[in-house]
Order: structure tokens, then C-alpha cells, then sequence
């Protein structure tokens, strides 16, 4: 199946680095950078050249349940690297040719890489699935990255990674921005709470430098003022940084130069403000890049490196906390669940948080992608987000009535509305675990009248 | 050509076989793992990995998870060939008087060595057929299939039914002739091949398979180790310790160099505004 992605232009790509490749070299310089990542990864040629292609990936694919393409089996998905991989790099392809699923690069060739490739989520369940533990993640993102060395990459991906390359966070805001969007919420602080709850920027000497996801500044600014509240009650020392509001790493998902560059930021940014520990916020791609990725991309890391979540979940015996009286369920993001082991701490925190906590199944390691992962959030992708995203609807419609799904993880916030108002159950709430540590956490206020699931979900 | 065949052969192929192999495994394992691809939960500890691997080996339990039907025929022709193997070995080498050594008389040692032999096999030849029948009717796995994934099958499956073909009579082969030129084999005195036919074409196919297996799919065996130490690695600590080693030169590469900095950048701007 075609895909509607806006590809990005050519001068936009070499302000992240890349120079887009002519036609009439596309086939040489392929081969060249999948020698070159051949060289880079053990992975690259263990992952292709290990598939038996038995199939049991298939039903443990939520984009190949929800699309019914055959190529969005992972297996198949890999296929259209392998087959060329096959030919130009081993043995029996370069001898048998067909025989043993060899093909020459064609002109389709690329076309069904950018198809294919992004319409994975990156979100390694096949690689629970596979007898062998083959990640077509760790495939796709591989085959993304050489995709945009040769001058194809999502608009969207380029805009995100040229923001974060020069202002260190997705949305490109600057400074002052900043600074006015953090007093705005320190105002809505007040006035919620009584309370002079404060959200610092570049303090110097501070302890904890706190990375959220950008997007908490504006449109899911509940995470980011439960994250304040949370350190005013604990009486941590914490500030964010301009040079580097963001958890998220683009990077990740389409071109590891850009992983590593952008990754190196935290270091930069926890020098500058003194930190002795980096907080992530809730990112699940953003967090597997720094806890995986951080010593791999930029070697050895000399900070405290934490979750919030972890960093709550430990100090949960000195947080006074009433249980809202709601019905919520936790979303486990796949970067958390199998990219980083984030799996019993949320869990942990919405006992204490919710009344009534609900999982849903399958869950933790073996949850399903809600579709919005992996990069896919571009305006374009919508319709096919919607269809990746056909076994969470069922998982979430399982558990109705609902009041609330938690979800620690900005794409799968930005992906949940969408979906449960395309599958009609757009009266469920979503949001982070951290609004529910700040909608439960007593600060002084009588919070205790609250009776029904809208008054404390606030709006 | 019997010399060739007989005497020659099977040396090629052996050598094939293990230097093929090992030349394989030898690549993947000097490319470097730039980052950390644990695949969570993991153990927390070395020797928990260790069991996780061996269970996982043992019971393929991926498989079962999502496909017990697949799982059943997976599993079968594994423990098959695993008891076809041994079996090769010691009836092969005591002359199906290997359970006397645990205090059996012959009689019943002979009787048990021919029914487990027939047994695995059969549960061989069963299990391969299913799998192929799975290749040629499931959609998905028929989508996945290339020729040499039924080459590898029919090769396995005419090596098994070769195999069993030995028991019917008139087909059978003299076991202390196999043992005789095995051990010549072994020995590197080859003697000439038996002149059972069934015995032959079971020969030359095992031959064949070894000649193919390290370019075939059938490293699958090999790969499952080298891939699952790697998502079976122990998460990374942070503040990074000493003592640890760069992972690849990835880390001390220097990218992009024209790309502004970024300190520079965000504060020039700010400041502009």
C-alpha cells in the first residue's frame, strides 16, 4: 500500500546534515551505506539473515492486524530489505539469486522501503514473538536511517530534528517563549492550588535537571504541572533547561547521527545548570534513547540518569496521596514496556492514585502499540495511524466504562484522542500518570470534596 | 566415482560444514552492538540469563505464546532430530546394544533402539511434513516462502524418509557395514560405501545438507544465539562505571560538524529576541 508521506525537501535535509543523493547513484550509495551499517551493527546482518520465515510474527503485529497488508508482517516488512541485503551480501544470494529471495535493487526498490518502513511503530513485539527474538524494529529504523542518508525522510521527522538540533526541543520554541509559558502555568499552579509552586528555567546550581516533552508547555500542560507539584511537596531542587526542553529524540526513529547529536545535549545541558542527575519525563522513545542509547551513542555518561516514574515510585511513602475515585486503566508505551523495562512503577503509582485500576490484556511487555509510535504523529499518516491502531481500540473497548486511560508517553498522547474519537469512545479521558500524582497529591487545599470522575479530571 | 563419492566427499563436506559455520558466526561476532538492545523484562543477573536462554531453547517458548500449532511441529521436529542424532551415534557405534549398558539384555536393546529410531523418525517425517504443508496452505507463511525455504524442507524430508525407508525389508542396510565405514571415515581410512541403495541416497543427502547448511537458512540455529545475547544484555548503569569500554567507535565519532552548536544557537537566538 502506498502511504500518503510528505517526503522532505532537499535544502531542508542539509540543514540536518544530509546531502540528498542524485538518481543516477542511488543504487551504488545504497549498497555502500548498507555496507556501512553492516559494518556498524552486528544486528543489521544477524536480524536478516536469521528470519526462517516461519510467519509466527504475523498475529503478534498490531500493523499488519490492523492493515491486512501483507507486507506489514514483519517478516515481509524486513523481506524488502533482506531481498536486497541477500543479493549484494551473502553468499547464496549472490549465487542462487531467487532461488534462495534475492532480488536486484530496482526502481520500486526505495519506494517500498518508505512505504513499509513507516507503517512500523518500532515497537519490537514482533521480536517477543520470534523464536530467534529478530527486533524488525531494529531492522526498520536501520533501513529508515539509511533511507534519509540517500535524501528520503518524513517533512515531519526533518522539521522535529532541525528544531532539536538547534533549539533542543521538538517545537523549536526559544528562551523567552519558554520562560512566558512556564509563569502561565506557575499562574494556573496558583490558582488551582494557593500555592507559589514554582517551575524554574536554567537555575544554576540545581540538582535534578528535568527534561519533559516539550509538548507539555502547551498541550499537555497537566503532566508538566503535576511534575511541579510533585517536586514543590518533595522540596526537590530541579529546574528545566532552554538549552534542551525535550525528552524526545527523533533521532532514534530516522537517522542515528541526529540520535547522537541531539543525545549529546544532555550532557551539555546538565553542565550548564550543575545538575548531579538527569529526571526524564514521560517520552517512550525518548527515554529507551537516553537509557539505552546514551553510553552507545556519545560513551560514557557522568550523571544520574531517572524516570520520573521511578524517581515517584521511590518516594511514594512520603507522598500524601487520596485515591481519585475513578476508573483508569494504564496503556504500557513499547519503549517502556520492551525498550526500557518501565513496567511496574506506573503501575505502582495508579494504585495509589485511582480508586479503581483496571488492566487491560494483554499488557506490560506484551501490550499492543497504540499506532502513534515510531515517529508516525505527521497530519498525512492520520488515516493509517487510525487503522495501526485497530487492536488498542478493541484492548480499551474490552474495559468500557472507562474513565480514564494513563498514558506516560507524549506520542501515545497525541494519538489516543484521535483514536478513541475515531472508534467512538471519545468520552474517555487520557493523559500522563504524573496529572493523576498531581490531581491526588494534597498540597493544603480540601481536595477531598471532589465526589465524581469530571471534577477531579479537571475541565 | 565410488572414491570420489565414498572416500572423498564426505570430508568436503564436513570441512564445508564446520569452516562454513564457523566463518559465519566468526563475521557476525566481530561487528560490533553500537547500543544497548536489551529486549525487557530481562534477569537480573548472569546465570538467570543463562536459563532464560537455555529455556527458551529448550521449549522454544516464543512460539508458544502466539502459535501452538506451530509450536507443536517446531518442537517435535527439533526433539526428533535431537533423538535421531544421538540415536545415529550410539546405535551406529554399539550396534543398537547401547542399552545394555544400563543392564538391558540384547534382545530388548536391539527392540528399543528400533523403536525409538522408528519412532523419531517417523515423528520427523511427520513434523517436516506438517511444516511444509503449513508453508504451502497458510497465506501468510506461503507470502514469506522463497524456493529455498522448500528445498531445505524436501532435502530434510527425503533425508528422514531415506532414513525410515531402511527399515522396511529388503531395503535394509548391514548396520556393522555402516560401522565399518564410518569408522574408517572417522579413522581417515575410508573404506568404500555400503551398497545398500537407500543407505547410499541417505548418505549423499546428508553430504548435500552440509555442503548447503552454512549458506542456508538453516544457520537460523547459529543466529538464535548470537541474537538473543544481544537482547538478553544486562541494561546500562548510569553514571557510566570506569572500567566500561567504548562499544563502538560510533560514540567518539565525530557527525555533522556544520551543524550549528547547539548551546550557541539557542542562546544567540534568545538573545536576539
Amino acid at each position: 500500500m502506498k502511504i500518503p508521506l510528505r517526503l522532505a525537501k532537499r535544502e531542508d535535509l542539509r540543514i540536518i546534515g544530509v546531502e540528498p543523493v542524485a538518481e543516477a547513484e542511488l543504487c551504488s550509495r545504497t549498497l555502500e551505506l548498507m555496507g556501512e551499517f553492516r559494518a556498524f551493527a552486528r544486528s543489521f546482518s544477524v536480524m536478516l539473515e536469521t528470519c526462517t520465515g516461519c510467519g509466527a510474527c504475523a498475529k503478534a503485529c498490531h500493523s499488519y492486524l490492523g492493515t491486512d497488508d501483507f507486507f506489514n508482517i514483519p517478516a515481509a516488512r524486513a523481506g524488502l530489505l533482506r531481498r536486497i541485503f541477500s543479493r549484494y551480501f551473502t553468499w547464496s544470494g549472490r549465487v542462487l539469486g531467487r532461488f534462495s529471495g534475492a532480488a536486484e535493487f530496482g526502481p520500486g526498490t526505495l519506494d517500498s522501503w518508505v512505504d513499509y518502513f513507516y507503517q512500523c511503530n518500532a515497537c519490537r513485539r514482533c521480536a517477543k514473538f520470534c523464536p530467534f527474538g529478530i527486533d524488525t524494529g531494529e531492522i526498520v529504523l536501520a533501513g529508515r536511517t539509511i533511507l534519509t542518508r540517500l535524501g528520503r525522510a518524513p517533512a515531519f521527522m526533518v522539521n522535529i530534528a532541525r528544531n532539536e538540533l538547534t533549539t533542543g526541543n521538538n517545537t523549536g520554541i526559544l528562551k523567552p517563549a519558554i520562560i512566558d509559558s512556564c509563569s502561565f502555568l506557575e499562574e494556573e499552579l496558583l490558582e488551582e492550588t494557593g500555592l507559589e509552586i514554582r517551575i524554574p528555567v536554567d537555575k544554576p546550581n540545581t540538582e535534578i535537571l528535568y527534561l519533559p516533552s516539550s509538548s507539555e508547555l502547551f498541550v499537555n500542560s497537566d503532566t508538566l504541572m503535576g511534575a511541579a507539584k510533585l517536586f514543590h511537596y518533595l522540596g526537590v531542587d530541579w529546574t528545566l533547561s532552554s538549552t534542551l526542553l525535550e525528552a524526545a529524540n527523533y533521532g532514534l526513529l530516522f537517522d542515528l547521527d541526529v540520535m547522537k547529536k541531539h543525545n549529546n545535549r544532555m550532557r551539555i545541558a546538565a553542565t550548564a545548570v550543575g545538575a548531579e542527575k538527569v529526571v526524564m519525563g514521560e517520552c517512550g522513545h525518548g527515554w529507551r534513547a537516553a537509557k539505552m542509547y546514551s553510553e552507545g551513542a556519545n560513551g560514557p555518561f557522568p550523571f544520574q540518569l531517572t524516570h520520573i516514574l521511578e524517581l515517584v515510585t521511590e518516594r511514594l511513602p512520603d507522598l500524601n496521596l487520596t485515591k481519585l475515585p475513578i476508573r483508569a486503566t494504564l496503556h504500557d508505551p513499547c519503549n517502556y514496556g520492551r525498550g526500557a523495562g518501565l513496567v511496574e512503577e506506573p503501575r505502582k503509582i495508579m494504585h495509589a492514585c485511582v480508586e479503581d485500576f483496571t488492566e487491560m490484556t494483554p499488557n506490560r511487555d506484551r501490550n499492543f502499540c497504540c499506532g502513534g509510535g515510531g515517529g508516525l504523529l505527521m497530519d498525512e499518516m492520520t488515516e493509517i495511524r487510525m487503522e495501526l491502531g485497530k487492536e488498542k481500540s478493541e484492548q480499551i473497548r474490552r474495559l468500557l466504562p472507562l474513565d480514564y486511560i494513563a498514558l506516560p508517553c507524549a506520542s501515545c498522547k497525541a494519538q489516543f484522542p484521535l483514536l478513541l474519537k475515531h472508534y467512538g469512545m471519545g468520552e474517555v479521558r487520557t493523559g500522563g500518570v504524573l496529572d493523576l500524582v498531581g490531581r491526588s497529591l494534597v498540597l493544603n487545599r480540601q481536595q477531598d470534596e471532589r465526589t465524581s470522575p469530571q471534577d477531579c479530571l479537571g475541565g | 566415482m565410488g572414491i570420489i563419492l565414498g572416500m572423498a566427499l564426505p570430508y568436503v563436506a564436513f570441512s564445508v560444514f564446520v569452516v562454513g559455520t564457523l566463518l559465519r558466526i566468526v563475521g557476525w561476532m566481530r561487528i560490533p552492538v553500537p547500543f544497548h538492545l536489551t529486549l525487557f523484562p530481562v534477569p537480573e543477573d548472569k546465570a538467570g540469563s543463562v536459563r532464560e536462554l537455555v529455556l527458551e531453547f529448550v521449549l522454544c517458548r516464543s512460539i508458544y505464546r502466539e502459535d501452538r500449532l506451530l509450536w507443536l511441529w517446531v518442537w517435535l521436529f527439533h526433539v526428533s532430530l535431537l533423538m535421531i542424532v544421538c540415536g545415529h551415534v550410539l546405535g551406529i557405534y554399539f550396534l543398537r546394544q547401547q542399552f545394555t549398558l544400563v543392564g538391558l539384555s540384547s534382545e530388548t536393546s536391539q527392540t528399543l533402539s528400533v523403536l525409538l529410531g522408528g519412532v523419531a523418525g517417523a515423528m520427523m517425517t511427520l513434523s517436516l511434513g506438517a511444516l511444509l504443508c503449513r508453508r504451502l496452505f497458510r497465506r501468510e507463511v506461503r507470502g514469506l516462502s522463497e524456493p529455498d525455504h522448500y528445498f531445505e524442507l524436501i532435502l530434510l524430508l527425503a533425508i528422514s524418509v531415506t532414513g525410515i525407508a531402511m527399515y522396511l525389508p529388503g531395503l535394509h542396510a548391514e548396520l556393522p557395514e555402516v560401522r565399518a565405514y564410518m569408522a574408517g571415515l572417522l579413522l581417515l581410512d575410508p573404506v568404500p560405501l555400503p551398497r545398500s541403495s537407500p543407505f547410499f541416497v541417505h548418505f549423499l543427502l546428508v553430504n548435500l545438507l552440509m555442503l548447503y547448511f552454512p549458506f542456508s537458512r538453516l544457520l537460523h540455529s547459529a543466529g538464535f544465539f548470537v541474537n538473543r545475547a544481544m537482547l538478553a544484555e544486562a541494561p546500562p548503569v548510569y553514571p557510566t562505571p570506569d572500567r566500561s569500554r567504548p562499544r563502538s567507535d560510533f560514540s567518539s565519532r565525530k557527525i555533522h560538524p556544520d551543524i550549528p552548536c547547539p548551546m550557541n544557537v539557542a542562546d544567540k537566538e534568545a538573545g536576539s529576541k
